[in-house]
Order: C-alpha cells, then structure tokens, then sequence
C-alpha cells in the first residue's frame, strides 16, 4: 500500500478545470476592480495602497488558472486494485482514501455540459456512508471503470 | 394435487382488512385543526380584525372549523386501512385521493410504537414502519392509533417473517438487560450538560417576553432594578442559571423517564417516555459504530452515556439525530458489561495508544489560531471604541482557556486496533470513545496537510454508514508510518492473515 495508485486522470482534466478556473476566477477579479476602484475614488489614498485588492485578486486568479490545475492533476491518482478502490488526491492536504470494493452500492458516470464538449466524464461511486467520485476521464475509460467497479463490486458481494 | 394446495395457502391469501382504533378519528381530527390553525392563525386574525372584532364571525369560524375536521376525522378513519398478506405489509388510505403503500416485509427495517398523550389517555398506541430506503423525515407508514393487542399482534406478523429461529426466542421473550433507576433518572439530568441548551431556551422565552410587555412595565422594571444593578444582575443570572438547569432535568426526565434496554435475539428493544411512551426496534445489524460518552459533568464521576450509530434508522422519531441513546447514564466500568449482552461485536478493553508528544503543539496551536482571530477582532474593537490598550489587552485572557482546550483534547485522544475492531477516543467538550468494527468501515483515508507532513504526523479517517449517510471517525496527530498500518490493516481480506501480519508487525505495538 506504500505505492502510489497507478492511473491518472485524463490530461484534458487540466483544460476543463482552467476552463472551470477562469468562470470562477471573474467574480472574484470583477470584486477586486471595484475594491481598487471605491479605494481610490473614495477614499484617495496612495495609488499602491489603491491598487492592493486588484493586484491580490489579480495573483489569486492566476493561481486558480494557471497551477491549481496542474498541481491537482498530478497529485490525482487512483486505481481499482483487486479488493478497492484507491483514491488520492490534494494539493494541500494530501488524501489517501480506500474504498473496499464490497461496500459499493451503485455506480454511475456523471458528464456535465463542458464534460462533454471535451469528452470527459466522471465516474461516481455510492457507499452506504456517503459517495466518491473519480473525476474527468476519457469516456470510454471512465464507462471501462465503471464497469469494471460494478462487476467487481457484485462478485466481492457474493464471497 | 391443486385442490389439496389450495386450502392450504387460502387462509392466509385473502388479505384480511383491518381498522385502526377509533380513536383514530379523534387524533386525526386533532391534527387536522392543529395544521388549520397553523395556516389560518395569521390571516385569521387579521380578517377578524379588518371586520372590527366581530365576536361572532370568530365563533362561526371555530365551529367550522371543529365540525369540519371531525368529519375529515371519521371519513379518513374509514378510508384507511391496513393488511399484512404475501409477504407484504399494505396501507391503504386517503379519502379524495387514495393512496396504497406496499412496503415487502423484508425492507421492514424497524417497527415502533409510540404513545403521545392522546394515545396514552385512550390506551392506544401508534405504530410506525419503517424501511431502509428514502430520505425523508416521514416514517414510511403510520398507524396513529392501534390497541395494544392489534399493534402486537402486528409487529408480531411483520417481524416473525424476519426471524428464522423466532420459536426458541419468543417463547423466552424479550430479555432485559437493564433499566434506569430512578435515582440515575434524575442524575443523568442534572449532568446533561444542558444547561447551556435550556439557558438559550430561557433567554428566547424572556426576549419574547420582553416584546409582547407594554414597553412602560419593561421600563418600569428596569427602574426598579438599577441601583442594586452588580449583585442583582448576579442574583438574576444565578436564577436563570438554575431555571435553565431544572428545566434540563425535567427534559432529561421526560425523555428518558423508565428507560429499559432489552435484547430479543438480534434485536434490541428500547422504551422510554414519561407522558410520550416511545418503543423502539434497533436491529443488531444495523449497529454501525458504538459510542462511550463521557459529559464532562460525568466524568469526574465515572459516569458515561452509550450511544449508537446505526444505518437507516432514526429517521421520522423526534430525536432526529441518527445515533439513538442505547443506554442514557451508567458507571464508565460498566459499559462493557453492557455491551457484551447488548452488542458483543462492540465490546473492546484494549489499551489505548495515546499520541506522540509532538503532537501537543499542533493541538494547542490549532485551539489558538481561532482564538487569536476573536481576540484580536474583540481587542481591536474595545480600543477603538473605549481608546484604552489595557482594557483591550484583556481580550488575550481568552487564550489561556483555548490551549488548555486544545491540551485537554490532546490528553484524551487515542486509538487501538482490537482484533478487528478500531477503537477511537477524542474530546471536544465531552470525551467519546467509538468503537468501530472493521466490516461497518466503507472507507478509511490517511489525509497530511503539509506541516503534518514535515512533522512525520498524519490524520486517519473511516467513514461508516449513519442514518441515510454517513459519519466519519477520525484520529488526528498520530504517527503517519501507523496512518498507514492502520489503511492497511483495516482492508478487506481473510482474518487469519490479518491476525499474522499484526503479530508480525512490530511497529504497531510500540
């Protein structure tokens, strides 16, 4: 158990979650924007002291885009062993999950529209404690491990 | 052949239709005026008002109103219906829109009786069914009003197909294996540590008060208060205090009033209730994870509450919270005792591994930073609105308290591996010891956050099935290379090769 899970996500998965980024990161710039702006109309400080909410928001939105996504991407593995399920994932907290096959109830494959427009899915598993998820994998890999989930799942049912 | 199979099985085919009480009448015409007068309370009233108070329009209305559900009562009392036949428990009900619920005895997960004040005063019972599925806060059907010998003799025809050796128990009965005296009645309320619940309680009810007095008696009470305001205020506040606190052993009593455990086979039964008489099924299987609670009014004592987590139950019952009181107040010592006649699986004296003593500063640090955040806000605040630092400094006595906490936390976390049972102990206000069979586990993670990481420590987490979800377990700061024995050890996989490898892994037992 000392080595890592074998697979990765599908490497369209960094596309879909700078994608993801950049809608999350546009509030949250647009918020800086108006800071700057009400600082230094209002108030009138220095312009440096003025410029601080964009310029935080602006490193903040460059982290959500360009890295978070990488770092998540590497850090995420998983892989149907014989018995379980192993999951890890985190970019700050590092998370070892296993998941014994036996206690997986159903399966399903999850595509969200922009899933879709890149060919990726998610692969959702539910024990009766709550589900996990594998996400972003090539459909057809994530219909493979669904699958593969589900017959595993009902022959460690039977034993 | 046919001819001869038949009568065999005719007897019990024809679903044989059954009625509730006719006190069923009354509980549902009861209801229905309660939910009216919800509904209609508000525009009611202000109609009333809008017509200048006509005394009689109030009268009519409550007349309708009573004479309305009273029909509503007996016409629903005689669409309703009930019939255990072909391994199905069927409902039917509903006077316009008829509904019929088919629940397969099989998903019967647990059948209750409860007994409200109405119920009690008629000597009925309502029984309530319910099954593993869905997630709603309904019970899945509802008899409001059965006589003692109906509701047995249907629990009986429901759960008898549930039970394949029922003959050898029924015969013995229901065991029980403790009851609550009275004396452990009133102490369990007076160390509920409630107090806090019913204070808050008491200040609502004093809030409302205060808005529906005419403001000049407020007034005037607060004159009258003023120059004694220091030790008044004390005096008031000690008052309130004990209100709040007989009010939590009331709550306490009427909860828990005759509280007694019993084990039938794999099932165990709890009753308890002074003026609402609660029964309750808790099937042995469901048992997910067991909990030894020690308030920390109750552990000078020595004394402890058992509680169990349990999959699919708990839903619809007003305790709403999916781990139900399995005994309410016992001597910590004799927890095991219990258990080993209650629920074998989950009895455990295995010595605690405490954690590593560089742990300590993670937990004291963690206490602190929250702390650190309200005292500077609350410090801030004191400066600029009274303009003096050493008031302000004042708000750093918060700290002390929060890495005493954060110590206290510290000390009572700990964990073992007992055979095939994870033990895990940890305190916020109370300390909890669960106990965790490796089977209920649905998954177990080894999470490290980066100082973790660099101090060799990492947190362990399962996860097992509670109510319709799920809860988790965690142990945090405890050496990460026994993070990973324990993901490793709690696998699935044969026993015997389990019980080699821990003889073999020495790491563990250091």
């Amino acid at each position: 158990m000392k080595d890592e899970p074998a697979e990765r996500l599908d490497p369209r998965a960094k596309t879909l979650w700078r994608l993801t980024g950049i809608l999350r990161a546009v509030p949250i710039l647009v918020g800086g924007g108006l800071g700057s702006w009400g600082l230094l109309r209002e108030v009138g400080p220095s312009i440096y002291i003025g410029l601080l909410p964009a310029l935080g928001t602006l490193v903040l939105a460059a982290l959500i885009v360009f890295f978070v996504p990488s770092l998540r991407w590497r850090r995420w593995r998983y892989e149907i062993r014989a018995e379980e399920v192993d999951l890890q994932r985190g970019i700050v907290w590092v998370s070892r999950t296993l998941v014994p096959l036996a206690r997986i109830q159903h399966v399903d494959t999850r595509r969200g529209p922009l899933e879709r427009r890149l060919g990726l899915s998610t692969v959702i598993f539910y024990t009766a404690a709550g589900p996990n998820e594998i996400p972003e994998l090539a459909t057809p890999v994530a219909e493979s491990v669904r699958d593969r989930i589900a017959e595993l799942a009902r022959t460690r049912d039977e034993l | 052949m046919n001819s001869e199979t038949n009568p065999e099985q005719r007897p019990e085919t024809p679903p044989q239709l059954r009625y509730l009480h006719p006190v069923a009448m009354l509980i549902g015409a009861i209801k229905t005026i309660r939910r009216w007068v919800g509904a209609a309370a508000i525009p009611g009233i202000a109609a009333l008002a809008g017509t200048g108070w006509r005394l009689e329009l109030a009268i009519l209305g409550v007349i309708v109103l009573v004479v309305g559900s009273g029909v509503w009562g007996v016409l629903s009392w005689r669409a309703t219906t009930y019939s255990v036949s072909g391994g199905a428990f069927y409902l039917r009900r509903g006077v316009l829109q008829k509904s019929e619920r088919t629940i397969p005895l099989e998903h019967v997960q647990s059948v209750d009786t409860v007994q409200g004040i109405v119920q009690r005063f008629f000597g009925v019972v309502e029984l309530r069914v319910e099954t593993a599925g869905g997630g709603t806060n309904q019970p899945d059907a509802a008899l409001s009003a059965l006589d003692r010998g109906a509701a047995e003799t249907l629990r009986r025809e429901i759960e008898g197909s549930r039970r394949v050796s029922a003959e050898d128990e029924e015969e013995s009965g229901p065991e029980v294996i403790r009851k609550l005296s009275t004396r452990d009645l009133l102490v369990a309320g007076a160390t509920s540590g409630q107090i806090g619940v019913a204070l808050s309680l008491v200040a609502v009810a004093s809030q409302v008060f205060d808005n529906f007095l005419p403001n000049n008696i407020t007034e005037r009470i607060f004159e009258l208060l003023a120059p004694r305001s220091l030790t008044f205020v004390l005096l008031l506040a000690l008052v309130l205090a004990l209100f709040a606190w007989l009010l939590s052993i009331g709550g306490t009593v009427l909860a828990y009033s005759g509280f007694t455990l019993s084990r039938d086979g794999d099932f165990l039964y709890i009753r308890r209730g002074l003026l609402e008489k609660r029964e309750a099924t808790l099937p042995l299987a469901r048992i997910q994870a067991v909990r030894i609670v020690e308030g920390i009014l109750r552990q000078p004592f020595g004394l402890a509450m058992l509680r169990v987590e349990s999959a699919g139950y708990g839903r619809g019952t007003e305790d709403v919270s999916v781990s139900t009181t399995l005994f309410p107040l016992l001597p910590r010592r004799e927890a095991e005792r219990l258990l080993l006649v209650a629920a074998p699986e989950f009895v455990t004296e295995a010595p605690l591994e405490s954690l590593p003593a560089r742990a300590l500063r993670r937990y004291v640090v963690r206490a602190l930073i929250p702390t650190l955040l309200i005292a500077l806000v609350v410090g801030l605040n004191v400066w600029f609105a009274a303009g003096s630092v050493p008031l302000a400094l004042l708000a750093l006595l918060l700290l002390p308290p929060a890495a005493l906490h954060g110590f206290f936390r510290y000390r009572a976390a700990g964990w073992a591996l007992d055979e095939d049972r994870l033990v895990v102990r940890n305190r916020f206000i109370s300390r909890v010891t669960s106990v965790v069979p490796r089977r209920r586990i649905q998954s177990r993670s080894v999470v490290e956050s980066p100082f973790q990481r660099r101090a060799g420590l990492a947190t362990f987490r399962v996860r097992v099935a509670s109510g319709s979800g799920g809860t988790a377990f965690r142990v945090v700061h405890l050496e990460a290379f026994q993070a990973d024995a324990l993901l490793d050890r709690l696998g699935p996989g044969r026993p015997e090769s389990r019980a080699r490898a821990a003889g073999s892994d020495a790491a563990l037992e250091s």
